[in-house]
């Protein structure tokens, strides 16, 4: 086989039964593996109507494409299942060393369906696979069950893979992910939750199949040419974090973009990670500030500087990379000064939770963050829809909507830490108002009632990104128009234009400098390049790509060229984005089937400037969201008024057997 | 003599065509490029810029095909 292994594994938890299937060869070929393998499977096997947390529900664990054929930047995995945060297609995406495990053990991917009696784990080897009792490690907290399960399935001195649920999942907080690499997190959509519905606390991996590439020799030349580039970017010495706040400001005022060429940015990934953005996203306006309701006026300099690259580089103890990573964002930082003693270290904060409990709460508590960051890390909480859920209790606090009775006699207040904290360790032990709470802002505004939905920020359900698409008008699209709505890894002008798609694909449209105003408008080129983005992203999450090596540019780092290398298909990068929108597409119909009105996607009136803010570097500023959206349907040749793919288009596809 | 040419959304692009691509003299520098782009003296002293993502120096020598990148942050994580 080329690539992909050709095989699934079932596990019905409900009977105990675990089959191995075959998956034919037309299935890569026009879904790839990864969400498109997921979404296939997914699609033929939960009836129409399943409750997400019953039995009916199918939870899959699916590799990419490309992960363990000797390419790079490809070792990420999908989580996939009914999602019961928005009722409709649910997916998150993690790193770390799991998705290599799972074709490892001889499968593209592993899908559970049923319920089992009490808690089990499953334990995959390249022999054999059996359901184990897990009856032991439920209600420990994720790392803590990784450690145990480790030690418990470890042989001959190897050490499996693990992806585990915290106590957020077992208590089926909506909120709640999948952690693997101790406390890395799939966390959109609610997985969690599914998980936990299902008892299965783990699935524990320790297989040693190799995977085939077609073309070992080209696949080790690509990868090469695209490591020796990457080992170039560093980010000279005396180069301080500080210099992002101006190099941020700067761009606040640039009334035009310009291309740039994505790699250079990877020393600062290896350099900071993603915390680079934490100062800089909020004085250039990328980062929503008090529940998107606020600007940098309200969050100023003597708060956000606390929250710099630098600080948390002083904590480092350790970096590291996913698989076949070769520029490594990731790091680990000591915090054994500044929690009540109960942890050593913790993964250093992504941006998205620096800012959920950062800027967004008003809060300069940078320890107070760290220790969150860990918290929910263990519990298996998503920090984006945890941070909104923190954001919208304070100004419910604050309305009068919520008083001491609710949160009983918890004072809640912008940028107090300590209230802060408090809060999220009741949303993970679901306790009082916490309980409300671990549940999303769609869920919680619904109980509250009494006009709390003004400040449940939410898309069809979910907490959207840390992005602010009065920022990058695109961004709003995708948190609409994606059938994962909330997701802000799904396109934006500034991927495109990082991308350079027009590099590879013939009707994408090219990018030399423009106005930043253009960016405002709902036109024709503008939907194009969402359609593009959005394509090309599922055929990433296909292939198990990392989002920053996508951004380095498709002319540094190629996936369609690694894509023929691994198969032989010999296709073009045209055929490529036409299998992503395949993926997007089937992705939409799984929604509609679901009964998901694609036009009840809608962004919340602040996402779309209504009202703009009065000051700040996005004062005035107005996204015509809707309209983009429409035009984004049409040129997907989804209807413009429904967002229902058109049955031409279903039919282009070859997906009439779906619809 | 052409090179493509990265420049942050500050410059100046009269000398970029729509590829990003700069007509040059033969024998033309990294500070030659600068020039056109209207780079402000102190700032082109920051090494935030490669030739064919190698290290390079205001006088570093081009030649035709070359690629000159400038270090963009994503402003996004
Ligand atoms: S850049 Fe970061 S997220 Fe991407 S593969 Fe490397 S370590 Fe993982």
């Amino acid at each position: 086989m080329k690539g992909y292994t050709g095989k699934i594994l079932f596990v019905d938890l409900s009977t105990g039964r675990i089959t191995d299937e075959s998956i034919p060869d037309e299935v890569y070929e026009n879904f790839l593996s990864g969400v498109g393998l997921g979404c296939y499977v997914l699609h033929k096997r939960i009836p129409e109507g399943a409750n997400p947390l019953g039995p009916d529900n199918v939870l899959g664990f699916v590799s990419g494409l490309l992960t363990g054929t000797g390419s790079v930047m490809t070792g990420r995995w999908m989580a996939v299942a009914k999602s019961p945060l928005t009722g409709g297609w649910g997916d998150a995406n993690c790193g770390g060393t799991f998705s290599p495990a799972i074709k490892r053990c001889g499968y593209d991917g592993i899908f559970f369906q049923g319920i089992s009696n009490k808690p089990v784990y499953l334990y995959v080897d390249s022999h054999k696979a059996e359901l184990r009792d897990a009856t032991h490690v439920w209600g420990q907290d994720a790392v803590e069950a990784e450690n145990t399960l480790e030690e418990e399935c470890a042989s001959a001195g190897k050490r499996p893979k693990i992806a585990v649920i915290g106590t957020s999942g077992e208590k089926q907080s909506l909120i709640s992910g999948i952690c693997n690499d101790r406390g890395r997190i799939a966390a959109r959509s609610g997985l969690g939750a599914v998980m936990g519905s299902k008892r299965l606390k783990a699935v524990v991996l320790a297989g040693n199949h190799r995977t085939k590439c077609e073309n070992p020799e080209l696949m080790k030349a690509i990868s090469k040419e695209f490591t020796s580039k990457v080992k170039k970017m560093n980010i000279p010495r005396f180069l301080s974090g500080r210099l992002l706040e101006p190099a941020g400001k700067l761009l606040s005022k640039m009334k035009s973009v310009a291309v740039p060429d994505g790699i250079m940015a990877a020393g600062i990934l290896k350099k900071w990670g993603t915390g680079f953005n934490n100062v800089m996203g909020i004085v250039n306006g990328d980062t929503p500030i008090r529940n998107w309701n606020g600007s940098v006026l309200n969050f100023t300099k003597s708060r956000y500087r606390n929250l710099g690259p630098d600080l948390l580089e002083k904590r480092e103890v350790k970096k590291y990379s996913c698989y076949s990573c070769v520029v490594g964002c990731g790091s680990v930082c000591r915090i054994d000064d500044i929690t009540d003693g109960n942890f050593r270290e913790t993964h250093r904060p992504e941006y998205e939770t620096v800012s959920a409990f950062g800027s967004l709460l008003l809060n300069g508590d940078l320890d107070s963050i760290l220790y969150i960051n860990e918290l929910l890390n263990r519990a298996g909480m998503d920090s984006i829809s945890a941070g909104h859920a923190v954001a919208f209790a304070i100004e419910c606090f604050e309305n009068g909507i919520l008083t001491n009775n609710d949160t009983d006699g918890l004072e809640l207040a912008w940028g107090d830490a300590e209230a802060i904290i408090k809060l999220v360790k009741q949303m993970i032990n679901r306790e009082g108002i916490g309980n409300l709470l671990a549940d999303g802002v769609r869920v919680a505004s619904r109980k509250i009632g009494k006009g709390s939905e003004k400040y449940a920020l939410h898309v069809g359900g979910q907490e959207p990104g840390l992005h602010d698409s009065r920022f990058d008008p695109m961004m709003g699209v995708h948190y609409c128009a994606d059938p994962t709505p909330g997701k802000h890894t799904i396109g934006c002008f500034q991927y495109y234009n990082y991308v350079q798609l027009w590099n590879e694909v013939s009707w994408a449209p090219k990018v030399s400098m423009y106005p930043k105003d253009k960016e405002y408008l709902a036109s024709r080129e503008n939907a194009t390049k969402s359609v593009a983005i959005s394509c090309y992203k599922q055929v990433i999450d296909g292939v198990g790509g990392c989002l920053f090596a996508m951004t380095m540019g498709v002319h540094n780092w190629n996936p369609f060229r690694m894509l023929n290398a691994a198969t032989n298909w010999n296709k073009t990068a045209d055929e490529y984005l036409e299998i992503g929108m395949r993926i997007q597409t089937l992705r939409q119909l799984f929604n509609v089937r679901e009964g998901i009105d694609p036009k009840g996607n809608k962004a919340h009136p602040r996402m779309s400037g209504n009202p703009p803010l009065s000051d700040g570097p996005l004062k005035g500023k107005t996204v015509p969201i809707r309209d983009m959206v429409a035009m984004y349907w049409e040129h997907m040749g989804w209807d413009s008024e429904t967002g229902i793919p058109t049955e031409e288009t279903v039919a282009k596809l070859g997906l009439a057997d779906f619809s | 003599m052409k090179v493509k040419v990265y420049a942050p959304a500050f410059c100046s692009f009269d000398h970029l065509d729509d590829d990003n691509v700069m007509e040059l003299p033969e024998g033309a520098t990294l500070n030659d490029v600068f020039q056109r782009l209207k780079i402000p003296l102190p700032l082109r002293l920051f090494p935030i810029y490669t030739v064919n993502y190698e290290k390079a120096y205001l006088g570093t020598r081009l030649k035709d095909g070359d690629v000159v990148s400038f270090l963009t942050p994503l402003a996004g994580g």
